[in-house]
């Protein structure tokens, strides 16, 4: 579980980084704490990837601290750590096993114990058979197996996954999101950036939301979700709900129109809009529950509860 | 240091299971070789003291020539030659046989041939190369007949056949007089040419590989970038040094071995510590030119990107090869000293002057501190090419950019 109390594992401070004139990270700010479960969401180009980066010491900040493990980042930290890309990184014309072992090597481990644990990764992931085949020779879903156990195998105190479920069919999903389960379980932290928010919903305790390189979102899941609360409706009937005045967009999920409010505009001013119009046909109207999706659209395109 | 270990281990096991490794390793230097002394083997097969050889081409065909000695010199005809001398009566009885493709030339032996030394030669047309070989024979036949006496017949033809050398003070290298200490020079440089630009290509390769397998940023949650380089040129120098010596081995072998496996190979001179300084300019070669193309690979985003550099990085070594005539005419003349202690083309101008000629003892020692120099220049500006940012970017690699990282590099002195 979450312990505030506790020195946080990472703890990010008003870090900025540029490449030339663009500024890809502006003044981000969040901490993640022992055992809990973080999810860094964002759309594409957001500054995610560079602040997982700049967290691992690949880049330096230009400005602010990064902290982990209580500290500046040091060599013998880095094996505390476990990383696993967006961009999968494997080495395609070696057998699976020996690329396994040199990845578990350079985190500190020795061959013999190396190859004992992975052993069993491999067992549990379905590879056992298939570790003496090249990596260009497995399947994508195989590729991304492997990459998980390369990220867990030296057993590491902070788990920095990106898009860990991607490539996956539904019964490896499940795999996976248990063992992230077991590694929050054991006391790990895990930081885990990804765009379903499903996942984030059910597997996150709290979330930072980067948008163009600043934090524009950061707490607990269910406190947001609360604050968020009455920002959106869920509407069943008859008519075209998708140019309806102060909605952000409308989508349909399980036969009924999920409606995001822009900010300001309150559940009762859609109803009342909806309610002189001919052209619709209302059988079901009530304040919903916003999910991250929503949350993220409205934050993303600068609609905040607050206005 | 352990993590530098771990790369460099990686790094030989990864390329001995390479097969092309193993091909440039043997096979390349076969073919070389094959190239470069079998006409000399078909030359010296030309040429040598045997006179039956003289006679005797590729084919092993003999070919019969014929003679009128009207000078009555030649009474005799040794029994292992009766079958490729014919005697004639007079010049129109040879000359039948001639046009009749019995026989491919004739000697005439005037009746004053004893006061002039004068031989007619009749042939069909211009065979120069036929033309000294019967001519061999028919001296060695003539002699052996003046002298009554086969044995100094070879003396008086060839009086200094079988020197023994004994040397009691240094040896002035030089062998640009033999075929064979042309051969030997020549090798010699196209070994380090292509020693030092295959496995400093190992190195191009080696680099962009982990950025099209996209492990680069896995490895630098682990590793430095300059960890990482050092680990790939130590790991492929060690597989450089190896291939080397396989090849210098063989080259040694061969020269051991000469005196059987190929007349004049065994005459060629060698300076002492040739040896020692072939070691060390072909790895402070390697080093410059690997840490080149290693800064290549960091900046490209793929192989094919990054070959297209190769070639301008690797020209400077190609210069010996493209003035290889002058280590044999003019091995001490100012193009190729200045070529020998120019950092850049030293690693194969110094080794082929060594191999050619005598070199005043101060510049192979200078050629290699400017060498050693260089080395240490290039491969700090290669660490600095080697940065996470570099390493994890898709930016395509032009002339413009590596200008501007250059411009940077050095302009910021990081």
């Amino acid at each position: 579980m979450t312990t505030q109390s506790s020195t946080p594992t990472v703890q990010i401070t008003g870090v900025r980084k540029s490449f030339g004139a663009v500024r890809a990270v502006d003044d981000v700010s969040f901490d993640v704490y022992p055992g809990e479960i973080f999810g860094m969401l964002g759309p594409n180009g957001a500054g995610k990837t560079t602040t997982i980066r700049l967290m691992l010491d690949i880049f330096r900040p230009d400005a602010g601290k990064v902290a982990v493990f209580g500290g500046p980042m040091e060599e013998e930290k880095k094996n505390r750590i476990g990383y696993m890309p967006e961009e999968r990184g494997m080495y395609r014309d070696q057998k699976l096993e020996s690329t396994l072992v040199y990845f578990a090597r350079l985190k500190g481990m020795d061959e013999d114990e190396a190859r004992d644990r992975l052993a069993g990764w491999l067992q549990r992931l379905d590879l056992y058979d298939h570790r003496q085949k090249r990596v260009q020779d497995l399947s994508k879903g195989m590729q991304q197996k492997a990459q998980i156990i390369s990220t867990l195998v030296h057993e590491p105190d902070l788990i920095i996954i990106d898009e860990p479920f991607s490539g996956l069919d539904p019964v490896n999903t499940r795999l996976v999101k248990e063992i992230i389960e077991e590694q929050r379980q054991a006391g790990r932290t895990i930081i885990m950036s990804t765009h379903q928010m499903y996942q984030v919903e059910a597997l996150c305790n709290r979330i930072v939301l980067i948008d163009k390189g600043r934090s524009v979102l950061y707490g607990a899941v269910d406190e947001i979700k609360r604050r968020f609360a009455g920002n959106a409706v869920l509407i069943e009937g008859e008519g075209d709900f998708t140019s309806v005045d102060g909605v952000l967009d409308a989508y349909q999920r399980n036969g009924a129109w999920h409606l995001p409010l822009a900010a300001g505009i309150s559940p009762q001013e859609v109803l009342r809009s909806l309610a002189s119009r001919e052209d619709v046909h209302i059988e079901r109207f009530e304040v919903a529950e916003a999910s991250l999706d929503d949350i993220f659209v409205m934050v993303v395109q600068g609609e905040t509860p607050d206005g | 240091m352990h993590n530098i270990t771990l790369v460099l281990r990686h790094e030989i096991a990864t390329t001995l299971r390479k097969r092309s490794f193993w091909f440039t390793t043997f096979v390349f230097p076969l073919l070389i070789l094959a190239f470069s002394l079998i006409p000399q083997l078909l030359t010296d097969r030309f040429v040598g003291d045997d006179p039956v050889s003289l006679l005797t081409g590729p084919a092993g065909a003999p070919q019969q020539i014929g003679y009128v000695d009207q000078a009555g010199v030649i009474t005799t005809v040794p029994a292992d030659l009766s079958s490729l001398l014919e005697a004639f009566p007079d010049r129109e009885t040879a000359e039948q046989a001639l046009h009749a493709g019995q026989i491919s030339q004739i000697y005439l032996l005037p009746a004053d041939f004893m006061q002039t030394g004068e031989v007619v030669v009749v042939a069909p047309s211009l065979s120069p190369l036929a033309g000294e070989q019967n001519e061999n024979l028919l001296r060695w036949v003539v002699a052996a007949n003046l002298l009554k006496d086969e044995q100094r017949a070879d003396l008086v033809l060839a009086p200094t056949a079988a020197v023994q050398e004994t040397v009691i003070a240094p040896a002035e290298v030089d062998n640009r007089s033999s075929a064979a200490g042309f051969g030997v020079s020549f090798a010699l440089m196209f070994i380090l040419f292509f020693s030092i630009t295959m496995s400093s290509g190992y190195m191009l390769q080696s680099v962009v590989k982990e950025k099209e397998n996209r492990t680069a940023e896995v490895l630098l949650t682990s590793l430095k970038p300059q960890e990482l380089m050092i680990g790939k040129v130590v790991g492929l120098g060690c597989l450089a040094l190896l291939q080397m010596t396989i090849w210098v081995g063989g080259g040694r072998l061969l020269l051991n071995r000469g005196a059987d496996l190929l007349a004049g190979l065994g005459s060629v001179t060698l300076p002492a510590g040739f040896w020692v300084y072939l070691v060390l300019y072909f790895l402070f070669g390697y080093l410059v030119y690997s840490s080149e193309l290693g800064a290549i690979g960091a900046l490209a985003p793929s192989a094919r990107e990054g070959s297209q550099f190769t070639f301008v990085i690797i020209l400077p070594l190609l210069i010996p090869l493209w003035f290889n005539s002058i280590f044999l005419n003019d091995p001490n003349g100012t193009l190729a000293t200045v070529l020998s202690l120019f950092p850049l083309t030293a690693p194969t101008a110094m080794i082929t002057r060594l191999a050619s000629a005598s070199v005043p003892a101060w510049q192979p020692v200078a050629g290699l501190i400017l060498l050693a120099v260089t080395a240490w220049f290039f491969i700090r500006l290669a660490a600095r090419f080697f940065r996470a940012d570099t390493l994890l970017s898709d930016t395509s690699l032009s002339w413009t950019r590596l200008r501007g990282e250059l411009r940077n590099t050095v302009g910021s002195g990081k």
